[in-house]
């Protein structure tokens, strides 16, 4: 409210800046794209190996229209927000539990750890034996991969909380449910959404690496196909939906991280 | 039994800690009546057990012997009768100014449109009414902890105990909200706990000036200061009290000289580390 005239008394400069800033980061992928259309164009590459950008386009608007790539982002979108949601709740349970109580920290942090130090994909060849190359594996691979960066962000942030504040809550004879609910909580949220954030990603990348060992459907199938078939327009075009969706995933998850800490100071 | 409230007594008041496994006593036997309405300071070196001693009134801390009481009531924990204000505001950062000073009010038996009134009151008190929707980090120094001082009255205790609060801020700000101060106890009438290493604050704002020497903490002396509520910083008589307060912390050894105080301010605080100036 005080800072909101002054904000309004500078918004050319910081805007332009912005403008200018987004600019910039457009002057590789062009660049890169121009020098794919040139060297497709002059034969620098044989078209089996990387067809030119043309011709990946008009391979997106075939799959598009056929509907196959609808139907496989839909597949791996699914699989996204199942094994995502189990492995954020079991996250955010996992990490509350270890920052509010000293004993299950002590009981379960050495296991999680370990279990954090390997990568969701070197699970995939023993789970394959467990629950065989269904949708369970790929939820429990995309849930592990969740999981671990929310609980460990989940647990920082209540460890973080500073004592001082708790005082506070102690001088005006707050009851436990209060100091969770009105310190606690809130003064960890940022580094949670942190981890939400963390884990929706990581739920991505093994999604599409999950999809590439074991499924018949989904982006990361669609790049197995694609290879198999050597129709490489095919395979940048899953890679290219892959990175768009990823990326908006991240950045929706982003806006909403900024306007959930809307009280910390502009940095 | 006084007609007002907010008479604190302390008597025989011992206070160990356990650091890297040593003991130490931080109050060794502390006796002390504090009147109701009374504005007492309390000076003494770091390490004097100062802010253990304002701690253990506020309840956040438990004697190892010895007995404190406000009126008459043994203390055991912190209660909403006691408002503590830390050396720094420890604002919540989540919350507007309205709202941190609502936060002493969580508990407080009263209706919503009553805790909205005594905040709203209590913001004109410490004259930041029109910064109640402001976020804490949008405040300086000085007004943020205006803002701490309106969460520690906000449930009108009859006892109001300040840890040093003064001592981050410049020295326009700290004379001003030292005047600020007074002028709400005498509103507000509590019983009020300054605690300070500042000898010409402790002496300019109590009306009694508690001496405290380290190791382990023990009260040294009680200067009277003996001078009407409104004071004159140019006041004679004050140098007179500072005098006193200085020559009863000059008597310990911990603490330096008043010719090495001068000698010290003189030179650059170091709080200041040699790599902030250069910056």
């Amino acid at each position: 409210m005080i800072a909101a005239p002054a904000a309004r008394a500078w918004p050319g400069p910081r805007r332009r800046l912005a403008r200018a800033s987004a600019a910039a980061g457009l002057i590789v992928p062009l660049s890169l794209l121009v020098l794919w259309q040139m060297g497709a164009h002059r034969g620098w590459i044989t078209p089996q190996i990387l067809p030119a950008p043309d011709a990946v386009w008009a391979a997106a608007a075939d799959l598009w229209d056929s509907g196959d790539l609808q139907a496989n982002i839909a597949v791996s979108l699914r699989r996204v927000a199942e094994g995502g949601a189990a492995g954020t709740l079991a996250g955010l349970l996992l990490g509350a539990a270890m920052g509010l109580s000293p004993a299950i920290e002590d009981y379960l942090k050495p296991t999680f750890l370990a279990l954090a130090q390997v990568p969701s994909l070197a699970l995939i060849p023993l789970l394959m034996m467990l629950l065989g190359i269904g949708e369970a594996l790929k939820l429990v691979v995309i849930a592990k991969a969740t999981l671990v960066p929310v609980a460990l962000n989940t647990h920082r942030g209540i460890r973080a909380v500073p004592a001082d504040y708790k005082e506070v809550g102690a001088l005006f004879r707050f009851s436990r449910a209060q100091t969770l609910r009105r310190i606690v909580l809130p003064a960890a949220a940022p580094p949670i959404f942190t981890g939400l954030r963390y884990g929706l990603s990581h739920a991505w990348l093994a999604l599409v690496a999950v999809e590439l060992l074991a499924s018949t459907e989904g982006l990361g199938y669609l790049l197995v196909w694609g290879r198999q078939m050597f129709q490489l327009d095919t395979v940048l075009v899953a890679m290219a939906a892959i990175a768009a969706i990823g990326l908006a995933l991240d950045r929706s998850l982003a806006f909403g991280e900024a306007r959930f800490a809307r009280w910390r100071a502009p940095a | 039994m006084p007609l007002q409230g907010g008479v604190i007594a302390i008597s025989g008041l011992v206070k160990r800690f356990r650091v890297d496994g040593a003991e130490l006593t931080a109050l060794g036997g502390v006796d002390l009546w504090i009147a109701p309405g009374e504005f007492l300071t309390v000076v003494g070196a770091s390490g004097c057990g100062k802010s253990t001693l304002l701690r253990l009134i506020a309840g956040l801390e438990h004697a190892d012997a010895g007995v404190l009481s406000h009126d008459g009531a043994p203390i055991a924990g912190p209660s909403l009768a006691r408002g503590l204000v830390f050396q720094e505001p420890r604002l919540f950062p989540w919350l507007t100014v309205a709202q941190n000073v609502a936060v002493g009010l969580e508990n407080a038996p009263l209706s919503r449109a009553e805790k909205a009134l005594a905040v709203a009151e209590h913001l004109t008190l410490v004259g930041l009414s029109a910064f109640a929707r402001a976020w804490p980090h949008q405040l300086s120094g000085g007004m943020a902890q205006r803002v701490a001082i309106a969460r520690g009255l906000v449930n009108r205790p009859d006892v109001l105990l300040l840890d040093e609060p003064f001592g981050a801020l410049d020295m326009l700000t700290r004379a001003r909200l030292q005047d600020e101060l007074r002028a709400i106890q005498q509103r507000a009438g509590a019983t009020t706990v300054f605690v300070t290493h500042d000898v010409d604050e402790a002496a300019y704002l109590g009306d009694r000036v508690v001496v405290l020497a380290p190791r382990p903490g023990r009260i040294r002396e009680i200067v009277d200061v003996k001078l009407p509520a409104r004071r004159d910083r140019a006041d004679p008589r004050l140098a007179g009290v500072r005098e006193r307060v200085l020559r009863a912390l000059g008597e310990d050894p911990g603490y330096p000289r008043p010719a090495l105080v001068a000698d010290a301010a003189w030179r650059r605080p170091a709080t200041l580390a040699p790599a902030a100036v250069l910056q």
